[in-house]
C-alpha cells in the first residue's frame, strides 16, 4: 500500500480484471450465430454474461473511478520521478511533503504531518549512554518502534536498537593470568569458569523473568550517526548522507535497495524492507519527518536518525524518554552546557570501533 | 509437575499479553502510575507497552507536572522557570493519614522522638517488615533521619527543615551528594521534554525511580529494582531457537 511500486502493480492487476469480461463477451457474441436450435440456452448464455459483463464493467469502472483517480496517479508517477531529496529546490521539497501528506492521510485515515524542519545553527546532536546503568529492558527499542512506524508483527520486525547482553568482566589483579576460556582463541584472563574480561559476543534474545540479571551487563546499539560514516560512502546513488546538524539520514524514495551501506556498517545499524512494512493504521504515528519516521515502503533501507522529527522540534528521542534508568542522554555537542558535553568533561567516555575511523557521535559513559 | 508448572506460566504470561494494561506505571511499577486517556485528536497521553505496562511513549511530557522548587544549593546551575516535576503525594498511599490520625505533631503515648531503631506499629509492613534492620543504609539510619519527626506527612533536610514529598531530592542530596550533583546537571536520572540546556524538562525525583525504603532491592545491585524485560526481537527467519548465540563458555553458566 505504502510503495508507489505498488499501487502501479494493483494498476495493473485491475487492468486484467476489465479484459476478463471483454474476453467473456466476444465469446457470448459467437454463441447465438453456432447453435441456432439451443436458443434458450444460449439466450441465457446470453444474459448470463450480459449480467456479467455489466457486473464486471460496474466493478471495473469503480476500479478505474478509485485508481486511475488523477490526482493519485499524478501522486503516483510524481514520487516515481521525483529528484534526489538533497538536491530539490525548496519549492520542489515542499511539494514533495505534500503529496506524501495526502497520501499517508488516505492511507491510515488520520491526519498525517510530514514536516521538512532543516537543520538548525550552532547544532550537532550527540549522544550519550550510561553502559553501567543500563538494564536491558529494551524499553528503548520499543519505544523506538513506537515513534518510528516502523514494521511490526510476526512476517517483518524490525527494531532500531538492539540491546546485546554480555557477560561482566573482571579485571581483578589475582585473575588476569589464570587462563584461557573454552573455544576462543583470546586470551582474556580469568579462567573458564569466571573470566577476567570481557568478550565480545552478546546475547540478544534474552528473556528472563526479570532484568538486570546477576553478571550480566548490557549494552544498546543503534546508530552511532558517525562524522565520517561508512554508509554514506558506499550509497552508489547518494541517497543517505550526513545532515549539517549530524544526524546520517536517508531519502527512501531515492534509495534502490542494494543495501551496499548496510554491508558497509560495522555497527549493523542499518535494516532492509524486504517486504511491505506492518504497519497497523491506528497505531501509526502521524507526526513524522520526511527523512525520519515516515512510513516506509518495500526494498529500502532505513534506520536511527536521532528521531529527526523530535530533535529537530526541540523534543528529546524516543529512546531517551523510555529508558526507566535514566542511562540514555542526548544533547547539543557544541553546547557547553548541555548533558552530553558535560558528561564527555567528566566521565569516563568511550566510542564503539573508534579503530573504524568512524567518528561516532554516541558515546558510552561510566561513572 | 514440572509441565503443569510450566502450562500455568504459560497461560499467565499470555494473559498478561493479551489484557490492555489500564494503569501503565512510568519508571517504577506500584510508585509511578498513571491512567491512559486522550489528551488530543488522535493522541493519548502516554503509550505503554502491552507486556509489561511501562509508559514508552509520552504525547505530552509536561503532562500534570508543576514547576519545581529551588535547589538547596544556590548557583545550581538549572534552568529554575524551565524544569518541572510531576508531583509525588498522591502516588504515597499512605500520605493523606500521616500526620491526620496517628502523628499529629502531640505524639502518641509510648512513641519517644529518637533514632533508635525500633519496631514499628501497623501500618508500616509494606514498608519495612522489621525496623530494626532497614535495608537502606545497612542500618546506619532510620525513619527519623528521612522522615519529619513531629510533621510525618513531610520529609527532613539535614537543617531540620521540612522538605514536601514532591521534592525528595532535597532530602537525598545530603547524604548522596556525589549522585545529587550528577542529577542537577542531567548526568544522572531521567529527563524527558526539550533536550536543549535551555528547554523545558520534566525532571524524574529520587523515589520516582528508586525504592527508597529498599534501594538495593534486586539482582544485581545497582539501586534499581528488578524490570521485567520487553519481549525479544523476533528470531531471524527460518531459526526455531536462540540457541545459536549462547555461549559455550564463561560466567554465564553459573
Amino acid at each position: 500500500m505504502a510503495a508507489p511500486g505498488q499501487v502501479r502493480r494493483k494498476h495493473v492487476t485491475n487492468k486484467e480484471k476489465i479484459c476478463n469480461p471483454e474476453g467473456g463477451c466476444t465469446c457470448a457474441g459467437q454463441a447465438p450465430g453456432a447453435a441456432a436450435a439451443e436458443n434458450i440456452s444460449s439466450r441465457r448464455n446470453f444474459l448470463k454474461s450480459t449480467s456479467m459483463l455489466s457486473l464486471n464493467s460496474l466493478l471495473g469502472t469503480a476500479a478505474l473511478m478509485t485508481m486511475s483517480d488523477d490526482a493519485q496517479a499524478n501522486t503516483a508517477w510524481a514520487e516515481w520521478f521525483q529528484g534526489n531529496y538533497r538536491l530539490m529546490s525548496d519549492e520542489e521539497k515542499a511539494r514533495a511533503r505534500a503529496r506524501l501528506e495526502r497520501r499517508y492521510t488516505r492511507e491510515y485515515g488520520k491526519a498525517v504531518t510530514v514536516d521538512g524542519t532543516p537543520p538548525q545553527e550552532g547544532v550537532l546532536m550527540g549522544y550519550a549512554l550510561n553502559i553501567k546503568k543500563c538494564i536491558g529492558c529494551r524499553r528503548c527499542a520499543k519505544a523506538c518502534v513506537e515513534e518510528n512506524n516502523t514494521s511490526r508483527g510476526k512476517d517483518q520486525e524490525i527494531e532500531w536498537i538492539r540491546v546485546l547482553k554480555m557477560e561482566k568482566g573482571e579485571f581483578s589483579q589475582e585473575k588476569m593470568n589464570q587462563g584461557y576460556p573454552e573455544g576462543l582463541g583470546i586470551q582474556v584472563g580469568g579462567n573458564a569458569y569466571s573470566p577476567a574480561g570481557v568478550v565480545m559476543e552478546g546475547e540478544h534474545y534474552y528473556q528472563p523473568k526479570a532484568v538486570p540479571e546477576k553478571d550480566s551487563v548490557y549494552m544498546p546499539i543503534a546508530c552511532m550517526q558517525c562524522e565520517k560514516p561508512p554508509c554514506v560512502k558506499v550509497c552508489p546513488v547518494r541517497t543517505t548522507y550526513r545532515e549539517a546538524d549530524g544526524p546520517v539520514v536517508i531519502d527512501y524514495n531515492w534509495c534502490i535497495g542494494c543495501r551496499m551501506c548496510m554491508s558497509a556498517c560495522p555497527y549493523w545499524a542499518r535494516r532492509f524492507n524486504w517486504s511491505d512494512p506492518n504497519l497497523p493504521k491506528e497505531a501509526m504515528n502521524p507526526v513524522t519527518h520526511y527523512l525520519g519516521n515516515r512510513p516506509r515502503m518495500k526494498g529500502v533501507v532505513e534506520k536511527c536518525t536521532f528521531c529527526i522529527q523530535r530533535t529537530r522540534k526541540g523534543r528529546y528521542p524516543a529512546c531517551v524518554e523510555a529508558c526507566p534508568v535514566g542511562a540514555r542522554k542526548f544533547g547539543n555537542l557544541l553546547d557547553p552546557n548541555s548533558e552530553v558535553s558535560r558528561i564527555i568533561a567528566r566521565k569516563h567516555v568511550f566510542r564503539l570501533k573508534v579503530e573504524q575511523n568512524t567518528f561516532p557521535k554516541f558515546f558510552y559513559f561510566m561513572d | 509437575m514440572k509441565t503443569t508448572a510450566f502450562l500455568l506460566l504459560c497461560c499467565v504470561s499470555a494473559s498478561s499479553v493479551w489484557a490492555e494494561p489500564s494503569k501503565c506505571f512510568e519508571s517504577r511499577k506500584g510508585a509511578s502510575e498513571v491512567k491512559q486517556r486522550m489528551i488530543g485528536e488522535n493522541l493519548p497521553n502516554v503509550k505503554c507497552s502491552p507486556k509489561t505496562g511501562a509508559v514508552l511513549w509520552w504525547g505530552d511530557p509536561f503532562d500534570g507536572t508543576v514547576p519545581m522548587g529551588d535547589m538547596p544549593i544556590a548557583d545550581a546551575d538549572y534552568n529554575r522557570g524551565k524544569a518541572v516535576v510531576k508531583p509525588r503525594s498522591d502516588k504515597v498511599g499512605l500520605l493523606p493519614l500521616c500526620g491526620e490520625t496517628c502523628h499529629t505533631g502531640v505524639l502518641p503515648s509510648g512513641f519517644p522522638v529518637n533514632k533508635n531503631p525500633r519496631q514499628l506499629a501497623l501500618m508500616h509492613e509494606a514498608i519495612a517488615l522489621d525496623a530494626t534492620k532497614l535495608p537502606h543504609g545497612r542500618g546506619a539510619i532510620w525513619c527519623l533521619d528521612c522522615h519529619h519527626p513531629k510533621e510525618r506527612n513531610k520529609l527532613i533536610d539535614h537543617r531540620d527543615n521540612p522538605v514536601s514529598f514532591d521534592q525528595p531530592q532535597i532530602m537525598c542530596g545530603k547524604c548522596h551528594g556525589e549522585v545529587y550533583r550528577d542529577w542537577r546537571d542531567g548526568i544522572h536520572g531521567k529527563r524527558i521534554g526539550e533536550w536543549a540546556s535551555t528547554g523545558t524538562k520534566r525532571w524524574f525525583v529520587c523515589t520516582e525511580c528508586h525504592n527508597p525504603h529498599n534501594v538495593q532491592h534486586g539482582e544485581r545491585n545497582r539501586g534499581i529494582a528488578d524490570h521485567q524485560p520487553e519481549p525479544a526481537p523476533a528470531l531471524p527467519k527460518g531459526i526455531k531457537t536462540a540457541d545459536h548465540e549462547r555461549r559455550q563458555h564463561g560466567a554465564g553458566r553459573h
